[in-house]
């Protein structure tokens, strides 16, 4: 009996130590090692479970989806030589927009090329904080790639990769309580601060005192934000605090553009990063 | 051969919480089944291995988060050498004692979880929606992992 109780003393010591260094520790290499061995070690369960899940979840719904397929190609068949016309005029208007960008050297704007993926599963122990999506390093996902959702045809802001593996990746959510998204608004010579604060709405900061801003406008990434393409939209300013005596800008409540945590499909953009921003990459990654 | 059944039946765990969260979970909230088998693992295990689940338990629900790595680790341990302490004193074997028991840890660990995001990294990741409704589903669902788990334990000496 006292043997056991030693060594449930001595087990109970040792995994608490462990954790311990773990929260203590959590940028050391052997704290990094741990986090990347466990991730590798249950990353079968993840990967292959999502896999079949989907394609078992959808066995009926795929019978109709063959049977539509034939009628909606034919449908698409005519619907693409229209496009190709629209295509090829977009292409000469986007040359052009390229163009005269570059000349007014006025941003760094750049098209959204990427890839879709699906959602694959929300912890509701970190609801607002991070999912996991099906494309990884295998997909050309990289680092702090920005990801992005739609809905009802609206576009917004989700979050940014924050961890990748080969065949799935985690992405940070803006409404994670560590995220934030330097933003501005249309037409407005100010930028804020969207920070995340674990619920669904997000905490505009750093607003100057005296801006227009009202309820209802849209705010959207900034161009004076690096890690994210400019103009995203971002979220919607639901309300607004008056500035308080202590501080010296003034703060509002901003709903996500989008309901991020309804998200079923992202679309991750690939870009190339800044210089300045690219060596900060391959600085994390070595 | 037995560490390997207590891997596959870690693992299993793992898939169905992951399943379960995926496709069922209600407005954003679903039982922990990963919580309720920590649980289970520390009422039926000897102290060593349940201290050794719950460590494990913990660390997976860290890996599938994004805030302190190493938090849950520390909480389910902590929960297990508790466990380990109450059941010289207490019957847990009992369905009722188990949900009263998972009822209760669950908010202790929830708001000992807090405690710790709260002091290490400013993070504050509770969630009132899981707060009130987590407690009440983990408590249902303790006794269905509990009596799993006694059966893995009596068919294949597991745990």
């Amino acid at each position: 009996m006292n043997r056991e109780k030693d060594m449930a003393n001595y087990t109970a010591v040792f995994f608490i130590f462990i954790s311990a260094l773990l929260l203590l520790f959590p940028s050391t290499r052997i704290a990094q090692t741990a986090r990347i061995f466990c991730s590798y070690s249950l990353y079968p369960s993840l990967h292959y479970g999502s896999k079949y899940d989907h394609f078992i979840r959808n066995v009926p719904d795929n019978f109709l989806n063959i049977l539509k397929t034939d009628q909606e190609n034919r449908a698409l068949t005519v619907r693409i030589k229209e496009l190709e016309i629209s295509i090829k005029a977009a292409e000469a208007a986007d040359e052009e927009n390229r163009r005269l960008t570059s000349e007014m050297g006025l941003s760094r704007n750049i098209a959204l090329k990427g890839v879709w993926a699906r959602v694959i599963n929300k912890n509701p122990q970190d609801w607002y904080g991070a999912f996991f999506i099906n494309k990884g390093a295998k997909d050309g996902i990289a680092l702090n790639s920005t990801v992005v959702g739609f809905e009802n045809g609206r576009v917004g802001l989700a979050g940014r990769v924050l961890e990748i593996y080969q065949d799935f990746s985690k992405v940070l959510l803006i409404t994670n309580s560590v995220s934030s998204v330097i933003c501005s608004l249309h037409g407005a010579n100010f930028e804020g601060l969207a920070e995340g604060r674990g619920t669904w709405l997000l905490k505009m900061n750093y607003i100057p005192e005296g801006s227009a801003i009202t309820e209802g406008a849209e705010f959207v990434t900034s161009p004076g934000g690096l890690l994210f393409p400019q103009g995203l939209p971002v979220g919607r300013v639901q309300k607004v605090y008056p500035r308080e005596s202590f501080m010296n800008f003034i703060t509002a409540d901003v709903a996500p553009a989008i309901t991020i945590n309804a998200l079923k499909e992202v679309y991750v953009v690939k870009r190339d990063f800044p210089a300045d921003l690219a060596v900060i990459q391959e600085t994390l990654k070595k | 051969m037995r560490l390997i059944g207590d891997i596959l039946l870690y693992l299993l765990t793992g898939i169905i919480y992951w399943w379960w969260t995926t496709n069922l979970s209600v407005f954003g909230a679903a039982p922990n089944i990963v919580f309720a088998a920590a649980l289970s693992a520390a009422i039926i295990a000897r102290p060593a291995k349940a201290l050794a689940y719950g460590f494990f338990f913990g660390i997976y629900l860290d890996m599938l988060g994004s805030n302190l790595f190493g938090a849950y680790a520390l909480t389910y341990t902590l929960m297990a050498y508790g466990i380990y302490i109450m059941k010289r004193h207490l019957d847990l074997v009992s369905p009722f004692s188990q949900v009263v028991a998972a009822f209760t840890l669950t908010m202790i660990s929830t708001l000992f979880y807090q405690g710790l995001s709260l002091t290490l990294a400013k993070i504050n990741p509770l969630q009132l929606k899981a707060f009130l409704v987590e407690p009440f589903l983990n408590a249902l669902l303790a006794p269905v992992v509990f009596y799993f788990f006694a059966q893995f334990k009596r068919r294949f000496d597991l745990l």
